[in-house]
C-alpha cells in the first residue's frame, strides 16, 4: 500500500468530483497546446514554462505571483487541487511540487493522467472555465523539498543517495544533450558522483498509472535508495525528477527527499563540479 | 493574427495534417527530435535542380512541433537551396505567432531545423557529384 494514498486519485474519483466546489482540476502538460485541444471539464491550465517560470532569471514565479495564479484560477488555500497531464503526469508532478513549495496543503495526482482519461472515453471540452477570484495566501518557500547547488555538493561529499532519473545515455555521458536540442544540453556529460540511474519512467506502467508500492520499493531499494536517508533526485531541468520526488515522498513515504531543479543543465556547466562518466555497478539492496 | 486565430490555425494543422507520409522517391530524408521528450519528425525532401519541389513528413509529438512541420510542407516547396539554408526562426514566428515560438522554441523550430539540415546534406552531395 502506498504511504500516502490520499495523494493519488483515480479517474472515476475525478469524474465524480467535477462539480465539487472544493476541488479544482489543473492540467499541466509538456505539450503547450494540448489543453486547448480539449481538457477535463472545469480544468484550468497551468503551463510549466509560461506560468510557473520566472520570465528572466532561472527560477520560479515569485510568492506573490503564485498567489495571483491561485486566485485567478479560483484556488483557495483549502481547495483540493488535482493535477493531471500528458507524459505520464510528468509536468503534473512538477506543478504539484511547485504548489507544495509555496505551501499548498491539499494536492493530488490523477493516476494515469490525461491519456488514461481519454482512453476511457471520458469527456473533454474546449470550453475554458471562469472562476471567481479567491484570496490566496502562499507560504514561505519550503526548503525541505528543493535542493540547491551547494547542498548537492555537500550531499555528494557526505555520500548520501542521489537519484539521476535521466536516460541511461544521458547518465553515462554518451549524450550531452537531446538530439537537435543543443540549447538544453551541458558542456560536459556524465552524472553527479555517487548517483544511481533510475529513469523516472520506470515508476509507471504502460497506461501511465504508477506501479505498486512493492514494485516501486524494490526498484529503488535494489539500487540502495531507501527511506531513512536524505535523498536528492535530479534530471536535466528538474521536471522528470519531480515525478520521482512524488513517487519517493508520497507513494513510498520517504521523509526526506528533495528535487534538485538546477539538475544537469546547472551541474554539467558548473566550473569545477565533479563528474562521473559511464555506467554504475548495481548497488546491493 | 491574434492568439485565437493562431491557435485555430495550429490546431487545424495538428488535427488535419497536410502532406503526411513517407516520400519513396525523396532525394533526402532526415529524422530529428528526441524520443524521450516525445517530439520526433522525419522530413522527406525532393528537389528539382536547385529548387525544392516537394516536402512530406512523418512524426509524432506535441501540437506545436507537428503543426509547424505540416505547415512547412506547404511553405517550403518552390524555394531554392540557398533560400532554405538562410531561413531562421523569424519565419516560424510568422507561421505560428511570437507567443508559440517563445513558449516552445525547440518544438516550433524542430521541423525547420531538420529541413535545413537535410537541404544542406543534399547540397553537399550534389556538389560532390558535380
Amino acid at each position: 500500500m502506498y504511504a500516502h494514498p490520499d495523494y493519488l486519485v483515480e479517474t472515476d474519483w475525478v469524474a465524480d468530483h467535477l462539480d465539487d466546489p472544493t476541488v479544482r482540476v489543473v492540467e499541466s502538460d509538456e505539450d503547450y497546446l494540448l489543453y486547448e485541444t480539449g481538457h477535463i471539464p472545469g480544468a484550468v491550465k497551468v503551463d510549466w514554462f509560461t506560468t510557473l517560470q520566472h520570465p528572466v532569471r532561472r527560477d520560479f514565479l515569485s510568492r506573490e505571483e503564485f498567489e495571483t495564479l491561485c486566485s485567478n484560477s479560483g484556488i483557495a488555500n483549502d481547495t483540493t487541487v488535482v493535477f493531471y497531464g500528458d507524459r505520464n503526469n510528468w509536468f503534473a508532478c512538477y506543478a504539484l511540487w511547485l504548489f507544495e513549495y509555496y505551501g499548498h496543503k491539499h494536492s493530488k495526482i490523477m493516476n494515469g493522467g490525461r491519456a488514461k482519461w481519454a482512453a476511457e472515453g471520458r469527456p473533454l471540452t474546449r470550453e475554458v472555465p471562469n472562476y471567481p477570484k479567491t484570496s490566496y495566501h502562499a507560504e514561505t518557500p519550503d526548503s525541505t523539498i528543493r535542493a540547491f547547488r551547494d547542498e548537492v555538493m555537500r550531499h555528494v561529499a557526505e555520500r548520501h543517495p542521489l537519484v539521476d532519473v535521466r536516460s541511461p545515455q544521458e547518465f553515462t555521458g554518451e549524450l550531452l544533450h537531446m538530439p537537435n536540442y543543443p540549447q538544453e544540453g551541458a558542456t560536459r556529460g556524465g552524472h553527479i558522483p555517487g548517483a544511481v540511474n533510475i529513469p523516472w519512467s520506470k515508476a509507471v506502467r504502460e497506461d501511465g498509472t504508477f506501479k505498486s508500492a512493492d514494485e516501486l520499493s524494490e526498484m529503488y531499494a535494489s539500487q540502495g535508495v531507501k527511506p531513512g536517508e536524505n535523498v536528492i533526485a535530479y534530471c536535466r531541468i528538474g521536471e522528470r525528477s519531480s515525478h520521482t520526488w512524488f513517487v519517493l515522498k508520497y507513494l513510498l513515504g520517504f521523509p526526506r527527499v528533495k528535487n534538485y531543479d538546477g539538475s544537469w543543465t546547472e551541474w554539467g556547466n558548473l566550473v569545477g563540479a565533479p563528474i562521473e562518466k559511464g555506467p554504475v555497478e548495481t548497488k546491493g539492496g | 493574427m491574434d492568439r485565437s486565430e493562431a491557435l485555430e490555425v495550429i490546431l487545424d494543422y495538428y488535427q488535419n495534417p497536410r502532406n503526411y507520409g513517407e516520400m519513396q522517391d525523396a532525394d533526402v530524408s532526415l529524422q530529428g527530435g528526441n524520443p524521450g521528450c516525445g517530439d520526433i519528425i522525419t522530413m522527406f525532401l525532393k528537389f528539382n535542380g536547385d529548387r525544392l519541389e516537394k516536402v512530406t513528413y512523418t512524426g509524432e509529438g506535441c501540437t506545436i512541433s507537428q503543426a509547424a512541420a505540416s505547415m512547412l510542407t506547404e511553405i517550403l516547396p518552390g524555394q531554392t537551396i540557398e533560400q532554405i539554408e538562410n531561413l531562421d526562426f523569424h519565419m516560424i514566428v510568422e507561421l505560428l505567432s511570437e507567443e508559440m515560438v517563445k513558449t516552445r522554441p525547440k518544438c516550433s523550430t524542430l521541423g525547420l531545423d531538420i529541413a535545413k539540415t537535410a537541404t544542406r546534406q543534399f547540397h553537399q552531395q550534389k556538389r560532390l557529384k558535380e
